[in-house]
């Protein structure tokens, strides 16, 4: 081969390692950076009055006087919303009984619904049962969309069969066009601000309130500290039977074939799927052992608990093997026992570096799913207190990310919840790796000196 | 010992050691050992429950149901009475996204562990190993939401122009240099004369135009391409890889690290440029523990349950044709994820049985493919060390 065709070759062969490189970057930087920038709506967000009554009502928190002030003002506006509506339901009374009529009726229950979506309950409705029914948008731009809804009818266009239909929108005021309802429109779109009064918002409480029928409102608090009881729960059990078995396996294991059995099967408990985990904590923990009635914290993070076993024992043999031998000559130079050696001068030595296996293993467990599915996790639940973590389950982070994403029934209209979660959940699993990078850094420096 | 002496001449026997002591202290180093041993063969006797509490649960399906509709049947109607219960489909499935993830995280990942171990300085790689821990740190559920929620609507409404770009980008590079090497290598039998450069020329230019047409063809069907659904294997495919790179990337690089300096510099003492040392004589020295690093991450992809399960579609069949990656799917762990809600209802019956038996399947595979990359790397590190 030519000279030169070899020098590109290399330099190609360059340019494809970097690349795989910068690919990886971009792939990390595209999966987080849409989470991080639509999680931070869920807890900054232009909240209307509907989202300010609400937690009043539900958490007493605010002002009521300014609150009632504003409501005064708001409904002057939703009045004349509300007296044009009446205008056209008088005005379709006396129309004839035919299609004009009939189609006008279904567009009205339509508009209706929307309204209510906007506003909460119309006069005339009856006091809805459902939270998410008695309160209008709680977020602006949720808001806007209904405007949208209720300004445009939606349709879709068949008319080419060899391509997906496409949607476009029809003004709705020229449906109702010559009725009383018409002038509804223009107004709404006019007036919405006044309507609602969107303020910038900084709602904390997303992190610190429970959730209110079922995610709609409310905060993620006790996903939060399921998720903290289940991981911490995990931690208590295989912390300390990692470490030890670590020592084991450094200073006492000799060289032979049982030795070698064990940590392949340190390395088999690694690589099993984490479903399967799930499998046996419920054949296991729940309908043999039977640990609790059915699903339960305990439960779930005994199962946790076996799952991140092997990482912690792995890192804390790392650890205990970069200890210089130095430090354990000079010890048993000294006369101490081999024992006393390990506890008085390799454990502090590897400490920094056992616990940031602990920590990686933490958020593993924190952000783990598939193992909580059957032992531990409900979808809908309250905070449990310390007391009920033996018999009770739990909502958790990880789990009603799943559940709001996939099953939950207005899965497309909490969409900001969802991110919150999500950003939740990276957030607690990435500064958990990132203290842990730091401090192995530190260590690093350490031992050079 | 002697007598010692402490604390004024007062007589100390601290640092005697008298036949009593020394057997106790022998029954303490035994109690103490034995309990050091115990804990340590924990993980032991876990993995062996393991395998003991899902097989006994998954057998009674394979005594009820045998084996024969299990392995070679797709219909899969577990809540039918009675219920059919073929998971070739399922199976089949799992395989497919799995061979999709290596198909994209194998080069990848290979690549960019060589990239790590012998082509970026040190400063540099201090950077890039957090990104490589922070990709493996997301936990599933999180990929599994961004492949549900923002990639799969992506896919679906700009299916056709993404393939396109991605094709455009990934294989243009690659054409291009093919078409120089190629024209190369047809050139270099005709040594020296002026002939040769003209040659040369020519047969460049006529590859490089059939190079770009050929890949404005693929491009131009990639884009035409109509992608009816987002949650597809392509999707969960992508997402996996993302998963398993971190594997890959770091075990092949401990493996390309173990390859010793002396290799790497005779090499270059014979005149090779970087890329023909990597290529010939670093990758098969440390050809073993890189198939090990594929492996686990092989591994990684087939036991994830979060992202196959959110964003597969989930649909029991046999994608047509058969490589059609732009299809819905439905792999073994989210069948097991998703059919236990309903079927733990019914403890006892095949269809709660039958979920375990897809779990002793996974958990047999990831035991045996653990046990031959293992194999693998102990293999190597004998050879290396002249054994």
């Amino acid at each position: 081969m030519d000279l030169g065709t070899r020098k590109i070759l290399d330099r190609s062969f360059t340019a494809v390692g970097v690349t795989s490189i910068l690919l990886m970057a971009m792939a990390l930087l595209v999966v987080i950076v849409p989470i991080f920038s639509n999680g931070i709506g869920a807890i900054f967000f232009k909240g209307t009055i509907e989202h300010r009554k609400l937690q009043y009502n539900e958490f007493r928190k605010g002002n009521p006087d300014v609150l009632q002030q504003q409501i005064t003002e708001t409904d002057s506006y939703r009045n004349n919303a509300f007296s044009i509506v009446e205008a056209f339901e008088a005005e379709m009374e006396g129309m004839e009984p035919g299609e004009k009529k009939k189609e006008y009726a279904s567009q009205y229950t339509s508009v209706r619904k929307i309204l209510a979506h906007l506003l909460g309950p119309l006069p005339g409705d009856m006091e809805p049962i459902l939270l998410r029914y008695q309160y209008g948008a709680t977020r602006w731009e949720k808001a806007e969309e209904a405007l949208h809804e209720l300004m445009f009818v939606t349709k879709w266009d068949y008319s080419d069969p060899t391509k997906m239909a496409t949607q476009y929108f029809v003004p709705r005021a020229d449906e109702f066009a010559g009725t009383a309802l018409a002038d509804l429109f223009p107004y709404m779109e006019n007036n919405l601000e006044k309507m609602l009064l969107p303020e910038q918002t900084f709602y904390w409480g997303f992190i610190t309130e429970r959730s209110l029928d079922a995610h709609i409102f409310g905060g993620i608090w006790a996903e939060i500290q399921g998720t903290f009881f289940l991981a911490v729960g995990a931690m208590l059990f295989a912390f300390p039977l990692g470490v030890i078995a670590a020592i084991y396996f450094t200073e006492y294991a000799k060289d032979n074939f049982f030795t070698s059995i064990l940590r392949s099967a340190n390395s088999t408990l690694a690589g099993v799927p984490s479903i399967v985990f799930g499998l046996f904590g419920l054949a296991f923990f729940i309908n043999t052992m039977k640990v609790s009635e059915s699903k339960s914290v305990l439960a779930g993070s005994l199962t946790l608990a076996i799952m991140i076993l092997p990482t912690i024992i792995r890192a804390a043999e790392e650890a205990i093997l970069a200890v210089p031998k130095t430090y354990k000559e000079a010890s048993l130079g000294l006369g101490s026992t081999k024992w006393r050696t390990i506890v008085t001068v390799i454990l502090p030595a590897a400490l920094p570096g056992i616990i940031t296996g602990g920590i990686i293993s933490l958020g593993r467990a924190a952000g783990e799913t598939a193992p909580i599915i059957f032992t531990a996790a409900v979808s809908v639940g309250a905070t449990i207190g310390l007391a009920d973590v033996f018999n009770s389950p739990t909502p958790a982070l990880s789990w009603n990310i799943y559940n709001l994403a996939s099953e939950h029934e207005a899965a497309n209209e909490i969409r900001h919840v969802q991110y919150g979660m999500v950003l939740a959940l990276i957030s607690i699993v990435l500064l958990l790796n990132l203290s842990a990078i730091l401090l192995r850094a530190r260590i690093s420096q350490k031992l050079k000196g | 010992m002697a007598e010692a002496t402490l604390d004024g001449g007062k007589k100390s026997d601290a640092f005697v050691l008298t036949p009593e002591k020394l057997r106790r202290q022998r029954i303490a180093r035994f109690f103490g050992e034995g309990f050091l041993l115990l804990v340590a063969s924990f993980v032991a006797i876990v993995v062996l429950f393991i395998f003991y509490f899902v097989a006994v649960d998954a057998i009674p399906f394979f005594q009820q149901r045998g084996f024969v509709e299990f392995f070679s049947s797709t219909n899969w109607y577990p809540a039918d009475e009675p219920g059919e219960f073929g998971a070739l489909a399922i199976i089949y499935g799992s395989g497919m996204v799995t061979i999709g993830s290596a198909l994209i995280a194998v080069p990848l990942g290979i690549s960019a562990a060589i990239c790590l171990s012998d082509v970026l300085p040190f400063s540099i790689r201090q950077y890039a190993k957090p990104v490589i821990e922070m990709l493996a740190a997301i936990p599933s559920v999180a990929y599994g939401f961004f492949a549900l929620v923002i990639f799969a609507p992506l896919l679906q409404n700009y299916g056709g122009p993404i393939l396109m770009w991605a094709w455009w980008l990934i294989a243009g590079p690659f054409v291009i240099l093919a078409v120089i090497v190629v024209s190369d290598l047809l050139t270099s039998g005709d040594k020296g004369g002026a002939n040769r450069e003209t040659m040369r020329f020519i047969v460049t230019a006529v590859l490089g135009v059939l190079a770009v047409l050929f890949l404005y063809w693929v491009g131009k069907t990639l884009n035409a391409i109509q992608i009816l659904s987002g949650t597809n294997a392509l999707n969960v495919s992508l997402i996996l890889s993302f998963m398993a790179l971190p594997t890959i990337v770091s075990v092949s690089e401990d493996s390309l690290q173990a390859v010793g300096r002396e290799l790497r510099e005779g090499s270059y003492a014979l005149g090779a440029t970087r890329a023909e040392t990597i290529v010939k004589t670093v990758l098969p020295a440390a050809s073993s523990g890189i198939l090990a690093a594929v492996i686990l991450g092989i591994m990684r992809a087939i036991g994830e349950t979060m992202v196959v399960w959110m964003a597969s579609g989930n649909s029991s069949h046999i994608p047509d044709p058969w490589y059609n990656y732009l299809d819905s799917i439905r792999t073994l762990t989210a069948t097991i994820a998703g059919d236990m809600g309903e079927a733990d209802q019914v403890t006892g019956s095949a269809r709660y049985h039958v979920l375990f038996a897809m779990g002793l399947l996974l958990l047999v595979f990831s035991f045996i493919s653990n046990l031959v990359s293992e194999r693998i790397v102990v293999r190597q590190r004998k050879i290396l060390a002249g054994e």
